[in-house]
Protein backbone atom coordinates (compact mmCIF):
# COMPACT_ATOMS: atom_id res chain seq x y z
CA UNK A 1 0.00 0.00 0.00
CA UNK A 2 1.15 3.05 -0.78
CA UNK A 3 1.77 5.95 2.53
CA UNK A 4 2.05 9.22 2.72
CA UNK A 5 4.51 9.62 4.76
CA UNK A 6 5.71 13.60 7.04
CA UNK A 7 8.99 14.13 7.49
CA UNK A 8 10.83 16.81 9.15
CA UNK A 9 14.92 18.11 9.08
CA UNK A 10 14.63 16.75 5.06
CA UNK A 11 17.73 18.35 3.45
CA UNK A 12 20.87 17.00 5.28
CA UNK A 13 22.24 14.04 7.05
CA UNK A 14 19.59 11.72 8.64
CA UNK A 15 16.84 13.58 7.42
CA UNK A 16 17.95 13.35 3.81
CA UNK A 17 18.61 9.62 4.46
CA UNK A 18 15.33 8.87 5.98
CA UNK A 19 14.16 10.83 3.18
CA UNK A 20 15.49 8.11 0.71
CA UNK A 21 14.65 5.01 2.23
CA UNK A 22 10.92 6.28 2.46
CA UNK A 23 10.98 7.18 -1.12
CA UNK A 24 12.96 3.64 -2.08
CA UNK A 25 10.22 2.14 -0.46
CA UNK A 26 8.09 3.27 -2.63
CA UNK A 27 5.78 5.67 -0.25
CA UNK A 28 5.05 9.20 -1.60
CA UNK A 29 7.34 11.94 0.89
CA UNK A 30 6.11 15.49 2.41
CA UNK A 31 9.60 16.94 3.50
CA UNK A 32 9.89 19.97 5.58
CA UNK A 33 13.15 21.82 6.06
CA UNK A 34 14.40 25.58 6.65
CA UNK A 35 16.10 25.30 3.19
CA UNK A 36 16.23 22.65 -0.14
CA UNK A 37 19.63 21.42 -0.56
CA UNK A 38 21.57 20.13 -4.14
CA UNK A 39 21.16 16.61 -2.27
CA UNK A 40 17.72 16.62 -1.91
CA UNK A 41 17.03 18.25 -4.90
CA UNK A 42 18.32 15.15 -6.71
CA UNK A 43 16.49 12.92 -4.32
CA UNK A 44 13.28 14.73 -5.43
CA UNK A 45 14.36 14.22 -9.16
CA UNK A 46 15.01 10.71 -9.20
CA UNK A 47 11.61 10.27 -7.51
CA UNK A 48 9.22 12.58 -9.45
CA UNK A 49 5.76 12.41 -8.29
CA UNK A 50 6.38 11.36 -5.39
CA UNK A 51 8.53 14.08 -3.48
CA UNK A 52 6.87 17.27 -1.60
CA UNK A 53 8.78 20.05 -0.32
CA UNK A 54 7.74 22.52 2.24
CA UNK A 55 9.80 25.40 3.41
CA UNK A 56 9.62 26.16 7.04
CA UNK A 57 11.83 27.06 10.37
CA UNK A 58 10.49 24.73 13.29
CA UNK A 59 11.87 27.70 15.52
CA UNK A 60 8.30 29.01 14.52
CA UNK A 61 6.52 25.90 16.72
CA UNK A 62 2.83 27.54 16.24
CA UNK A 63 3.61 27.48 12.46
CA UNK A 64 3.48 23.78 12.18
CA UNK A 65 -0.03 24.10 12.82
CA UNK A 66 -1.23 27.26 10.91
CA UNK A 67 1.30 26.57 8.11
CA UNK A 68 2.65 22.87 7.66
CA UNK A 69 -0.19 20.96 8.22
CA UNK A 70 -2.82 24.15 6.42
CA UNK A 71 -0.74 25.01 3.81
CA UNK A 72 1.27 21.95 2.79
CA UNK A 73 -0.28 18.84 4.61
CA UNK A 74 -4.14 19.85 4.77
CA UNK A 75 -6.87 17.12 5.87
CA UNK A 76 -7.66 16.73 2.42
CA UNK A 77 -4.34 14.41 2.29
CA UNK A 78 -4.26 11.19 3.98
CA UNK A 79 -1.17 11.15 6.75
CA UNK A 80 0.20 7.56 7.18
CA UNK A 81 3.56 8.43 8.83
CA UNK A 82 5.03 11.26 10.25
CA UNK A 83 9.11 11.11 11.38
CA UNK A 84 10.19 13.49 13.76
CA UNK A 85 13.63 14.21 12.88
CA UNK A 86 14.57 17.66 13.03
CA UNK A 87 16.68 18.86 15.36
CA UNK A 88 19.29 21.61 17.07
CA UNK A 89 22.10 21.05 19.30
CA UNK A 90 22.95 23.23 21.99
CA UNK A 91 25.91 22.03 23.83
CA UNK A 92 27.56 23.43 26.73
CA UNK A 93 28.48 22.77 30.76
CA UNK A 94 24.81 23.11 32.64
CA UNK A 95 26.82 25.67 34.74
CA UNK A 96 27.02 28.00 31.67
CA UNK A 97 22.87 27.17 30.55
CA UNK A 98 21.46 30.44 28.81
CA UNK A 99 17.70 29.87 29.27
CA UNK A 100 17.19 31.88 25.61
CA UNK A 101 19.41 29.42 23.96
CA UNK A 102 17.52 26.57 26.00
CA UNK A 103 14.10 28.19 24.83
CA UNK A 104 15.50 28.08 21.13
CA UNK A 105 16.27 24.59 20.92
CA UNK A 106 13.36 23.48 22.99
CA UNK A 107 11.06 25.24 20.12
CA UNK A 108 12.70 23.42 17.51
CA UNK A 109 13.10 19.59 19.53
CA UNK A 110 10.16 19.91 21.55
CA UNK A 111 7.14 22.10 21.17
CA UNK A 112 7.68 21.96 17.33
CA UNK A 113 7.29 18.06 16.94
CA UNK A 114 4.14 17.96 19.79
CA UNK A 115 2.56 20.46 18.03
CA UNK A 116 3.48 18.07 14.60
CA UNK A 117 2.39 15.10 16.22
CA UNK A 118 -0.99 17.27 17.65
CA UNK A 119 -1.95 17.42 13.93
CA UNK A 120 -1.00 14.13 12.52
CA UNK A 121 -3.10 12.73 14.76
CA UNK A 122 -5.76 14.96 14.05
CA UNK A 123 -5.15 14.24 10.16
CA UNK A 124 -5.10 10.02 11.31
CA UNK A 125 -8.33 10.44 12.76
CA UNK A 126 -10.62 11.42 10.00
CA UNK A 127 -9.34 9.43 7.78
CA UNK A 128 -9.80 6.43 10.20
CA UNK A 129 -6.66 4.46 9.31
CA UNK A 130 -4.38 4.36 11.89
CA UNK A 131 -0.48 5.53 11.40
CA UNK A 132 2.77 5.59 12.83
CA UNK A 133 4.50 8.32 14.45
CA UNK A 134 8.34 8.07 14.98
CA UNK A 135 10.64 10.33 17.03
CA UNK A 136 14.14 10.57 16.58
CA UNK A 137 15.91 10.20 19.95
CA UNK A 138 19.67 10.00 20.89
CA UNK A 139 21.76 7.88 22.98
CA UNK A 140 22.67 10.75 24.84
CA UNK A 141 18.64 10.71 27.15
CA UNK A 142 20.13 7.35 28.44
CA UNK A 143 24.23 7.56 28.44
CA UNK A 144 25.51 10.50 29.62
CA UNK A 145 28.27 12.67 28.08
CA UNK A 146 29.68 15.89 29.22
CA UNK A 147 28.11 18.96 27.26
CA UNK A 148 24.75 16.96 26.37
CA UNK A 149 22.49 17.63 29.40
CA UNK A 150 20.38 20.27 27.56
CA UNK A 151 20.13 18.21 24.28
CA UNK A 152 19.46 15.28 26.19
CA UNK A 153 17.20 16.31 28.35
CA UNK A 154 14.95 17.77 24.99
CA UNK A 155 15.11 13.84 24.14
CA UNK A 156 14.11 12.43 27.16
CA UNK A 157 11.49 14.62 26.66
CA UNK A 158 10.57 13.07 23.89
CA UNK A 159 10.68 9.98 24.54
CA UNK A 160 8.20 10.55 27.44
CA UNK A 161 5.96 12.22 25.06
CA UNK A 162 6.13 9.26 22.44
CA UNK A 163 4.76 6.52 24.74
CA UNK A 164 2.05 8.51 26.46
CA UNK A 165 1.16 9.17 22.96
CA UNK A 166 1.13 5.68 22.03
CA UNK A 167 -1.10 4.43 25.50
CA UNK A 168 -3.36 7.23 24.52
CA UNK A 169 -4.44 6.61 21.29
CA UNK A 170 -3.50 2.92 20.14
CA UNK A 171 -7.21 1.79 20.51
CA UNK A 172 -7.09 4.27 16.84
CA UNK A 173 -4.84 2.13 15.32
CA UNK A 174 -2.09 5.31 15.72
CA UNK A 175 1.32 4.17 17.45
CA UNK A 176 4.50 5.94 18.32
CA UNK A 177 7.85 5.03 18.83
CA UNK A 178 11.25 6.60 19.27
CA UNK A 179 14.59 5.62 17.06
CA UNK A 180 17.30 6.55 19.50
CA UNK A 181 20.15 7.13 17.72
CA UNK A 182 23.78 6.65 18.59
CA UNK A 183 26.48 8.78 17.09
CA UNK A 184 26.36 9.74 13.28
CA UNK A 185 29.14 11.27 11.83
CA UNK A 186 26.79 14.28 10.66
CA UNK A 187 27.24 17.93 10.34
CA UNK A 188 25.02 18.13 14.15
CA UNK A 189 27.65 16.33 16.06
CA UNK A 190 30.62 17.97 13.78
CA UNK A 191 30.94 20.63 16.63
CA UNK A 192 32.64 17.71 18.61
CA UNK A 193 36.74 17.58 18.49
CA UNK A 194 38.17 14.78 16.77
CA UNK A 195 39.37 13.08 19.97
CA UNK A 196 36.28 13.26 21.54
CA UNK A 197 34.76 11.75 18.76
CA UNK A 198 37.46 9.21 18.49
CA UNK A 199 36.48 8.16 22.30
CA UNK A 200 32.42 7.89 21.97
CA UNK A 201 33.13 5.69 18.91
CA UNK A 202 35.35 4.16 20.71
CA UNK A 203 32.80 3.35 23.68
CA UNK A 204 30.59 1.01 21.11
CA UNK A 205 30.69 -2.11 20.84
CA UNK A 206 31.25 -2.31 16.82
CA UNK A 207 33.79 0.89 17.60
CA UNK A 208 32.34 2.59 14.95
CA UNK A 209 29.62 6.08 13.96
CA UNK A 210 26.36 4.49 13.96
CA UNK A 211 25.04 4.40 10.43
CA UNK A 212 22.87 6.53 8.81
CA UNK A 213 21.36 3.92 6.59
CA UNK A 214 20.82 1.86 9.71
CA UNK A 215 18.84 4.23 11.62
CA UNK A 216 16.79 5.27 8.44
CA UNK A 217 16.01 1.61 7.63
CA UNK A 218 14.80 1.39 11.14
CA UNK A 219 12.85 4.48 10.90
CA UNK A 220 11.06 2.76 7.93
CA UNK A 221 10.51 -0.50 9.57
CA UNK A 222 8.29 1.40 12.30
CA UNK A 223 6.20 3.36 9.55
CA UNK A 224 5.30 -0.16 7.78
CA UNK A 225 3.04 -2.77 8.12
CA UNK A 226 5.65 -5.14 9.44
CA UNK A 227 5.91 -3.39 12.31
CA UNK A 228 2.48 -2.90 13.26
CA UNK A 229 2.67 -4.86 17.21
CA UNK A 230 5.12 -2.30 17.86
CA UNK A 231 4.71 0.54 20.24
CA UNK A 232 5.58 3.07 22.94
CA UNK A 233 9.06 1.98 22.11
CA UNK A 234 12.47 2.94 22.39
CA UNK A 235 14.53 0.87 19.58
CA UNK A 236 18.16 1.72 20.17
CA UNK A 237 20.34 1.75 17.13
CA UNK A 238 23.50 3.15 18.51
CA UNK A 239 26.79 0.89 17.51
CA UNK A 240 26.39 -0.97 20.73
CA UNK A 241 26.35 1.22 23.82
CA UNK A 242 26.08 -1.04 26.94
CA UNK B 1 -34.89 23.00 18.23
CA UNK B 2 -32.93 20.52 16.39
CA UNK B 3 -28.98 20.86 15.06
CA UNK B 4 -28.53 21.51 11.75
CA UNK B 5 -28.24 18.31 9.09
CA UNK B 6 -24.73 18.48 8.56
CA UNK B 7 -23.56 18.17 12.27
CA UNK B 8 -26.09 15.03 13.01
CA UNK B 9 -24.29 13.46 9.91
CA UNK B 10 -20.90 14.49 11.06
CA UNK B 11 -21.70 12.87 14.55
CA UNK B 12 -23.25 9.73 12.52
CA UNK B 13 -19.51 9.17 11.34
CA UNK B 14 -18.72 9.28 14.61
CA UNK B 15 -21.14 6.95 15.97
CA UNK B 16 -19.92 4.05 13.05
CA UNK B 17 -17.08 4.23 13.88
CA UNK B 18 -17.50 2.48 17.13
CA UNK B 19 -19.67 0.55 15.43
CA UNK B 20 -22.90 2.23 17.07
CA UNK B 21 -26.15 2.84 15.50
CA UNK B 22 -26.90 6.30 13.92
CA UNK B 23 -29.04 8.98 15.34
CA UNK B 24 -31.99 9.91 13.51
CA UNK B 25 -32.30 13.33 15.09
CA UNK B 26 -30.08 15.52 17.17
CA UNK B 27 -32.27 18.11 19.60
CA UNK B 28 -29.86 20.86 20.42
CA UNK B 29 -29.81 19.20 23.88
CA UNK B 30 -28.37 16.26 23.31
CA UNK B 31 -25.53 15.97 25.78
CA UNK B 32 -22.64 14.26 23.45
CA UNK B 33 -21.49 11.83 26.42
CA UNK B 34 -24.11 11.12 28.10
CA UNK B 35 -26.39 10.59 25.62
CA UNK B 36 -24.67 9.64 22.20
CA UNK B 37 -21.54 7.60 25.01
CA UNK B 38 -19.04 9.59 23.96
CA UNK B 39 -15.59 9.42 25.15
CA UNK B 40 -12.89 11.95 25.08
CA UNK B 41 -10.60 10.06 21.75
CA UNK B 42 -14.86 10.48 20.00
CA UNK B 43 -14.79 13.99 20.89
CA UNK B 44 -11.19 14.69 19.50
CA UNK B 45 -12.34 12.83 16.09
CA UNK B 46 -15.77 14.75 16.18
CA UNK B 47 -13.39 18.08 16.45
CA UNK B 48 -11.43 17.02 13.36
CA UNK B 49 -14.46 16.12 10.91
CA UNK B 50 -16.74 19.36 12.32
CA UNK B 51 -12.86 21.53 11.49
CA UNK B 52 -12.81 19.65 8.08
CA UNK B 53 -15.91 20.18 7.45
CA UNK B 54 -16.57 23.65 8.53
CA UNK B 55 -12.99 25.32 9.49
CA UNK B 56 -13.45 25.96 12.78
CA UNK B 57 -12.05 23.93 15.86
CA UNK B 58 -14.94 24.27 18.03
CA UNK B 59 -13.16 22.67 20.95
CA UNK B 60 -10.29 25.35 20.92
CA UNK B 61 -11.79 27.33 23.52
CA UNK B 62 -13.40 24.83 25.87
CA UNK B 63 -15.60 22.09 26.39
CA UNK B 64 -18.49 21.61 25.22
CA UNK B 65 -21.03 19.60 26.14
CA UNK B 66 -24.01 19.51 23.97
CA UNK B 67 -25.27 19.54 20.51
CA UNK B 68 -26.95 23.08 20.88
CA UNK B 69 -23.14 24.45 21.60
CA UNK B 70 -21.44 23.31 19.25
CA UNK B 71 -23.74 24.62 16.87
CA UNK B 72 -23.73 28.02 18.67
CA UNK B 73 -20.06 27.78 18.67
CA UNK B 74 -20.63 27.78 14.71
CA UNK B 75 -22.93 30.17 14.01
CA UNK B 76 -20.28 32.80 16.16
CA UNK B 77 -17.33 31.96 14.04
CA UNK B 78 -19.51 32.14 11.25
CA UNK B 79 -20.38 36.27 12.32
CA UNK B 80 -16.95 36.58 13.02
CA UNK B 81 -16.50 35.80 9.49
CA UNK B 82 -18.78 37.64 8.03
CA UNK B 83 -17.59 40.54 9.97
CA UNK B 84 -14.33 40.12 8.37
CA UNK B 85 -15.18 40.51 5.37
CA UNK B 86 -17.11 42.99 5.68
CA UNK B 87 -13.96 45.21 6.86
Amino acid sequence: MSKNILVTGVSRGLGLAIARAVLEAGWSLFGVSRTRSPEFDSLAAAHPGRVHFFAHDLADADGVRTRVFKEFVGLDTPLHGFVNNAAVAYDDLVTNLELERLEAMYAVNVFAPMMATRQAIRNMLLHGGGGSIVHVSSISAHTGYKGLAMYASTKGALEAFSKNTAREWGERGIRSNCVVAGFMETDMSGALGEEQRRRIFERTALKRPVALESVAATCVFLLGGESCSITGQNVVVDSGVF
Amino acid sequence: MSSAPDLLRLVNQVLANKRRPAVARLPSETRLREDLGFDSLDLAELTVRIEEAHGVDVFEKGVLRTAGEIEARLGRAACADARQSED
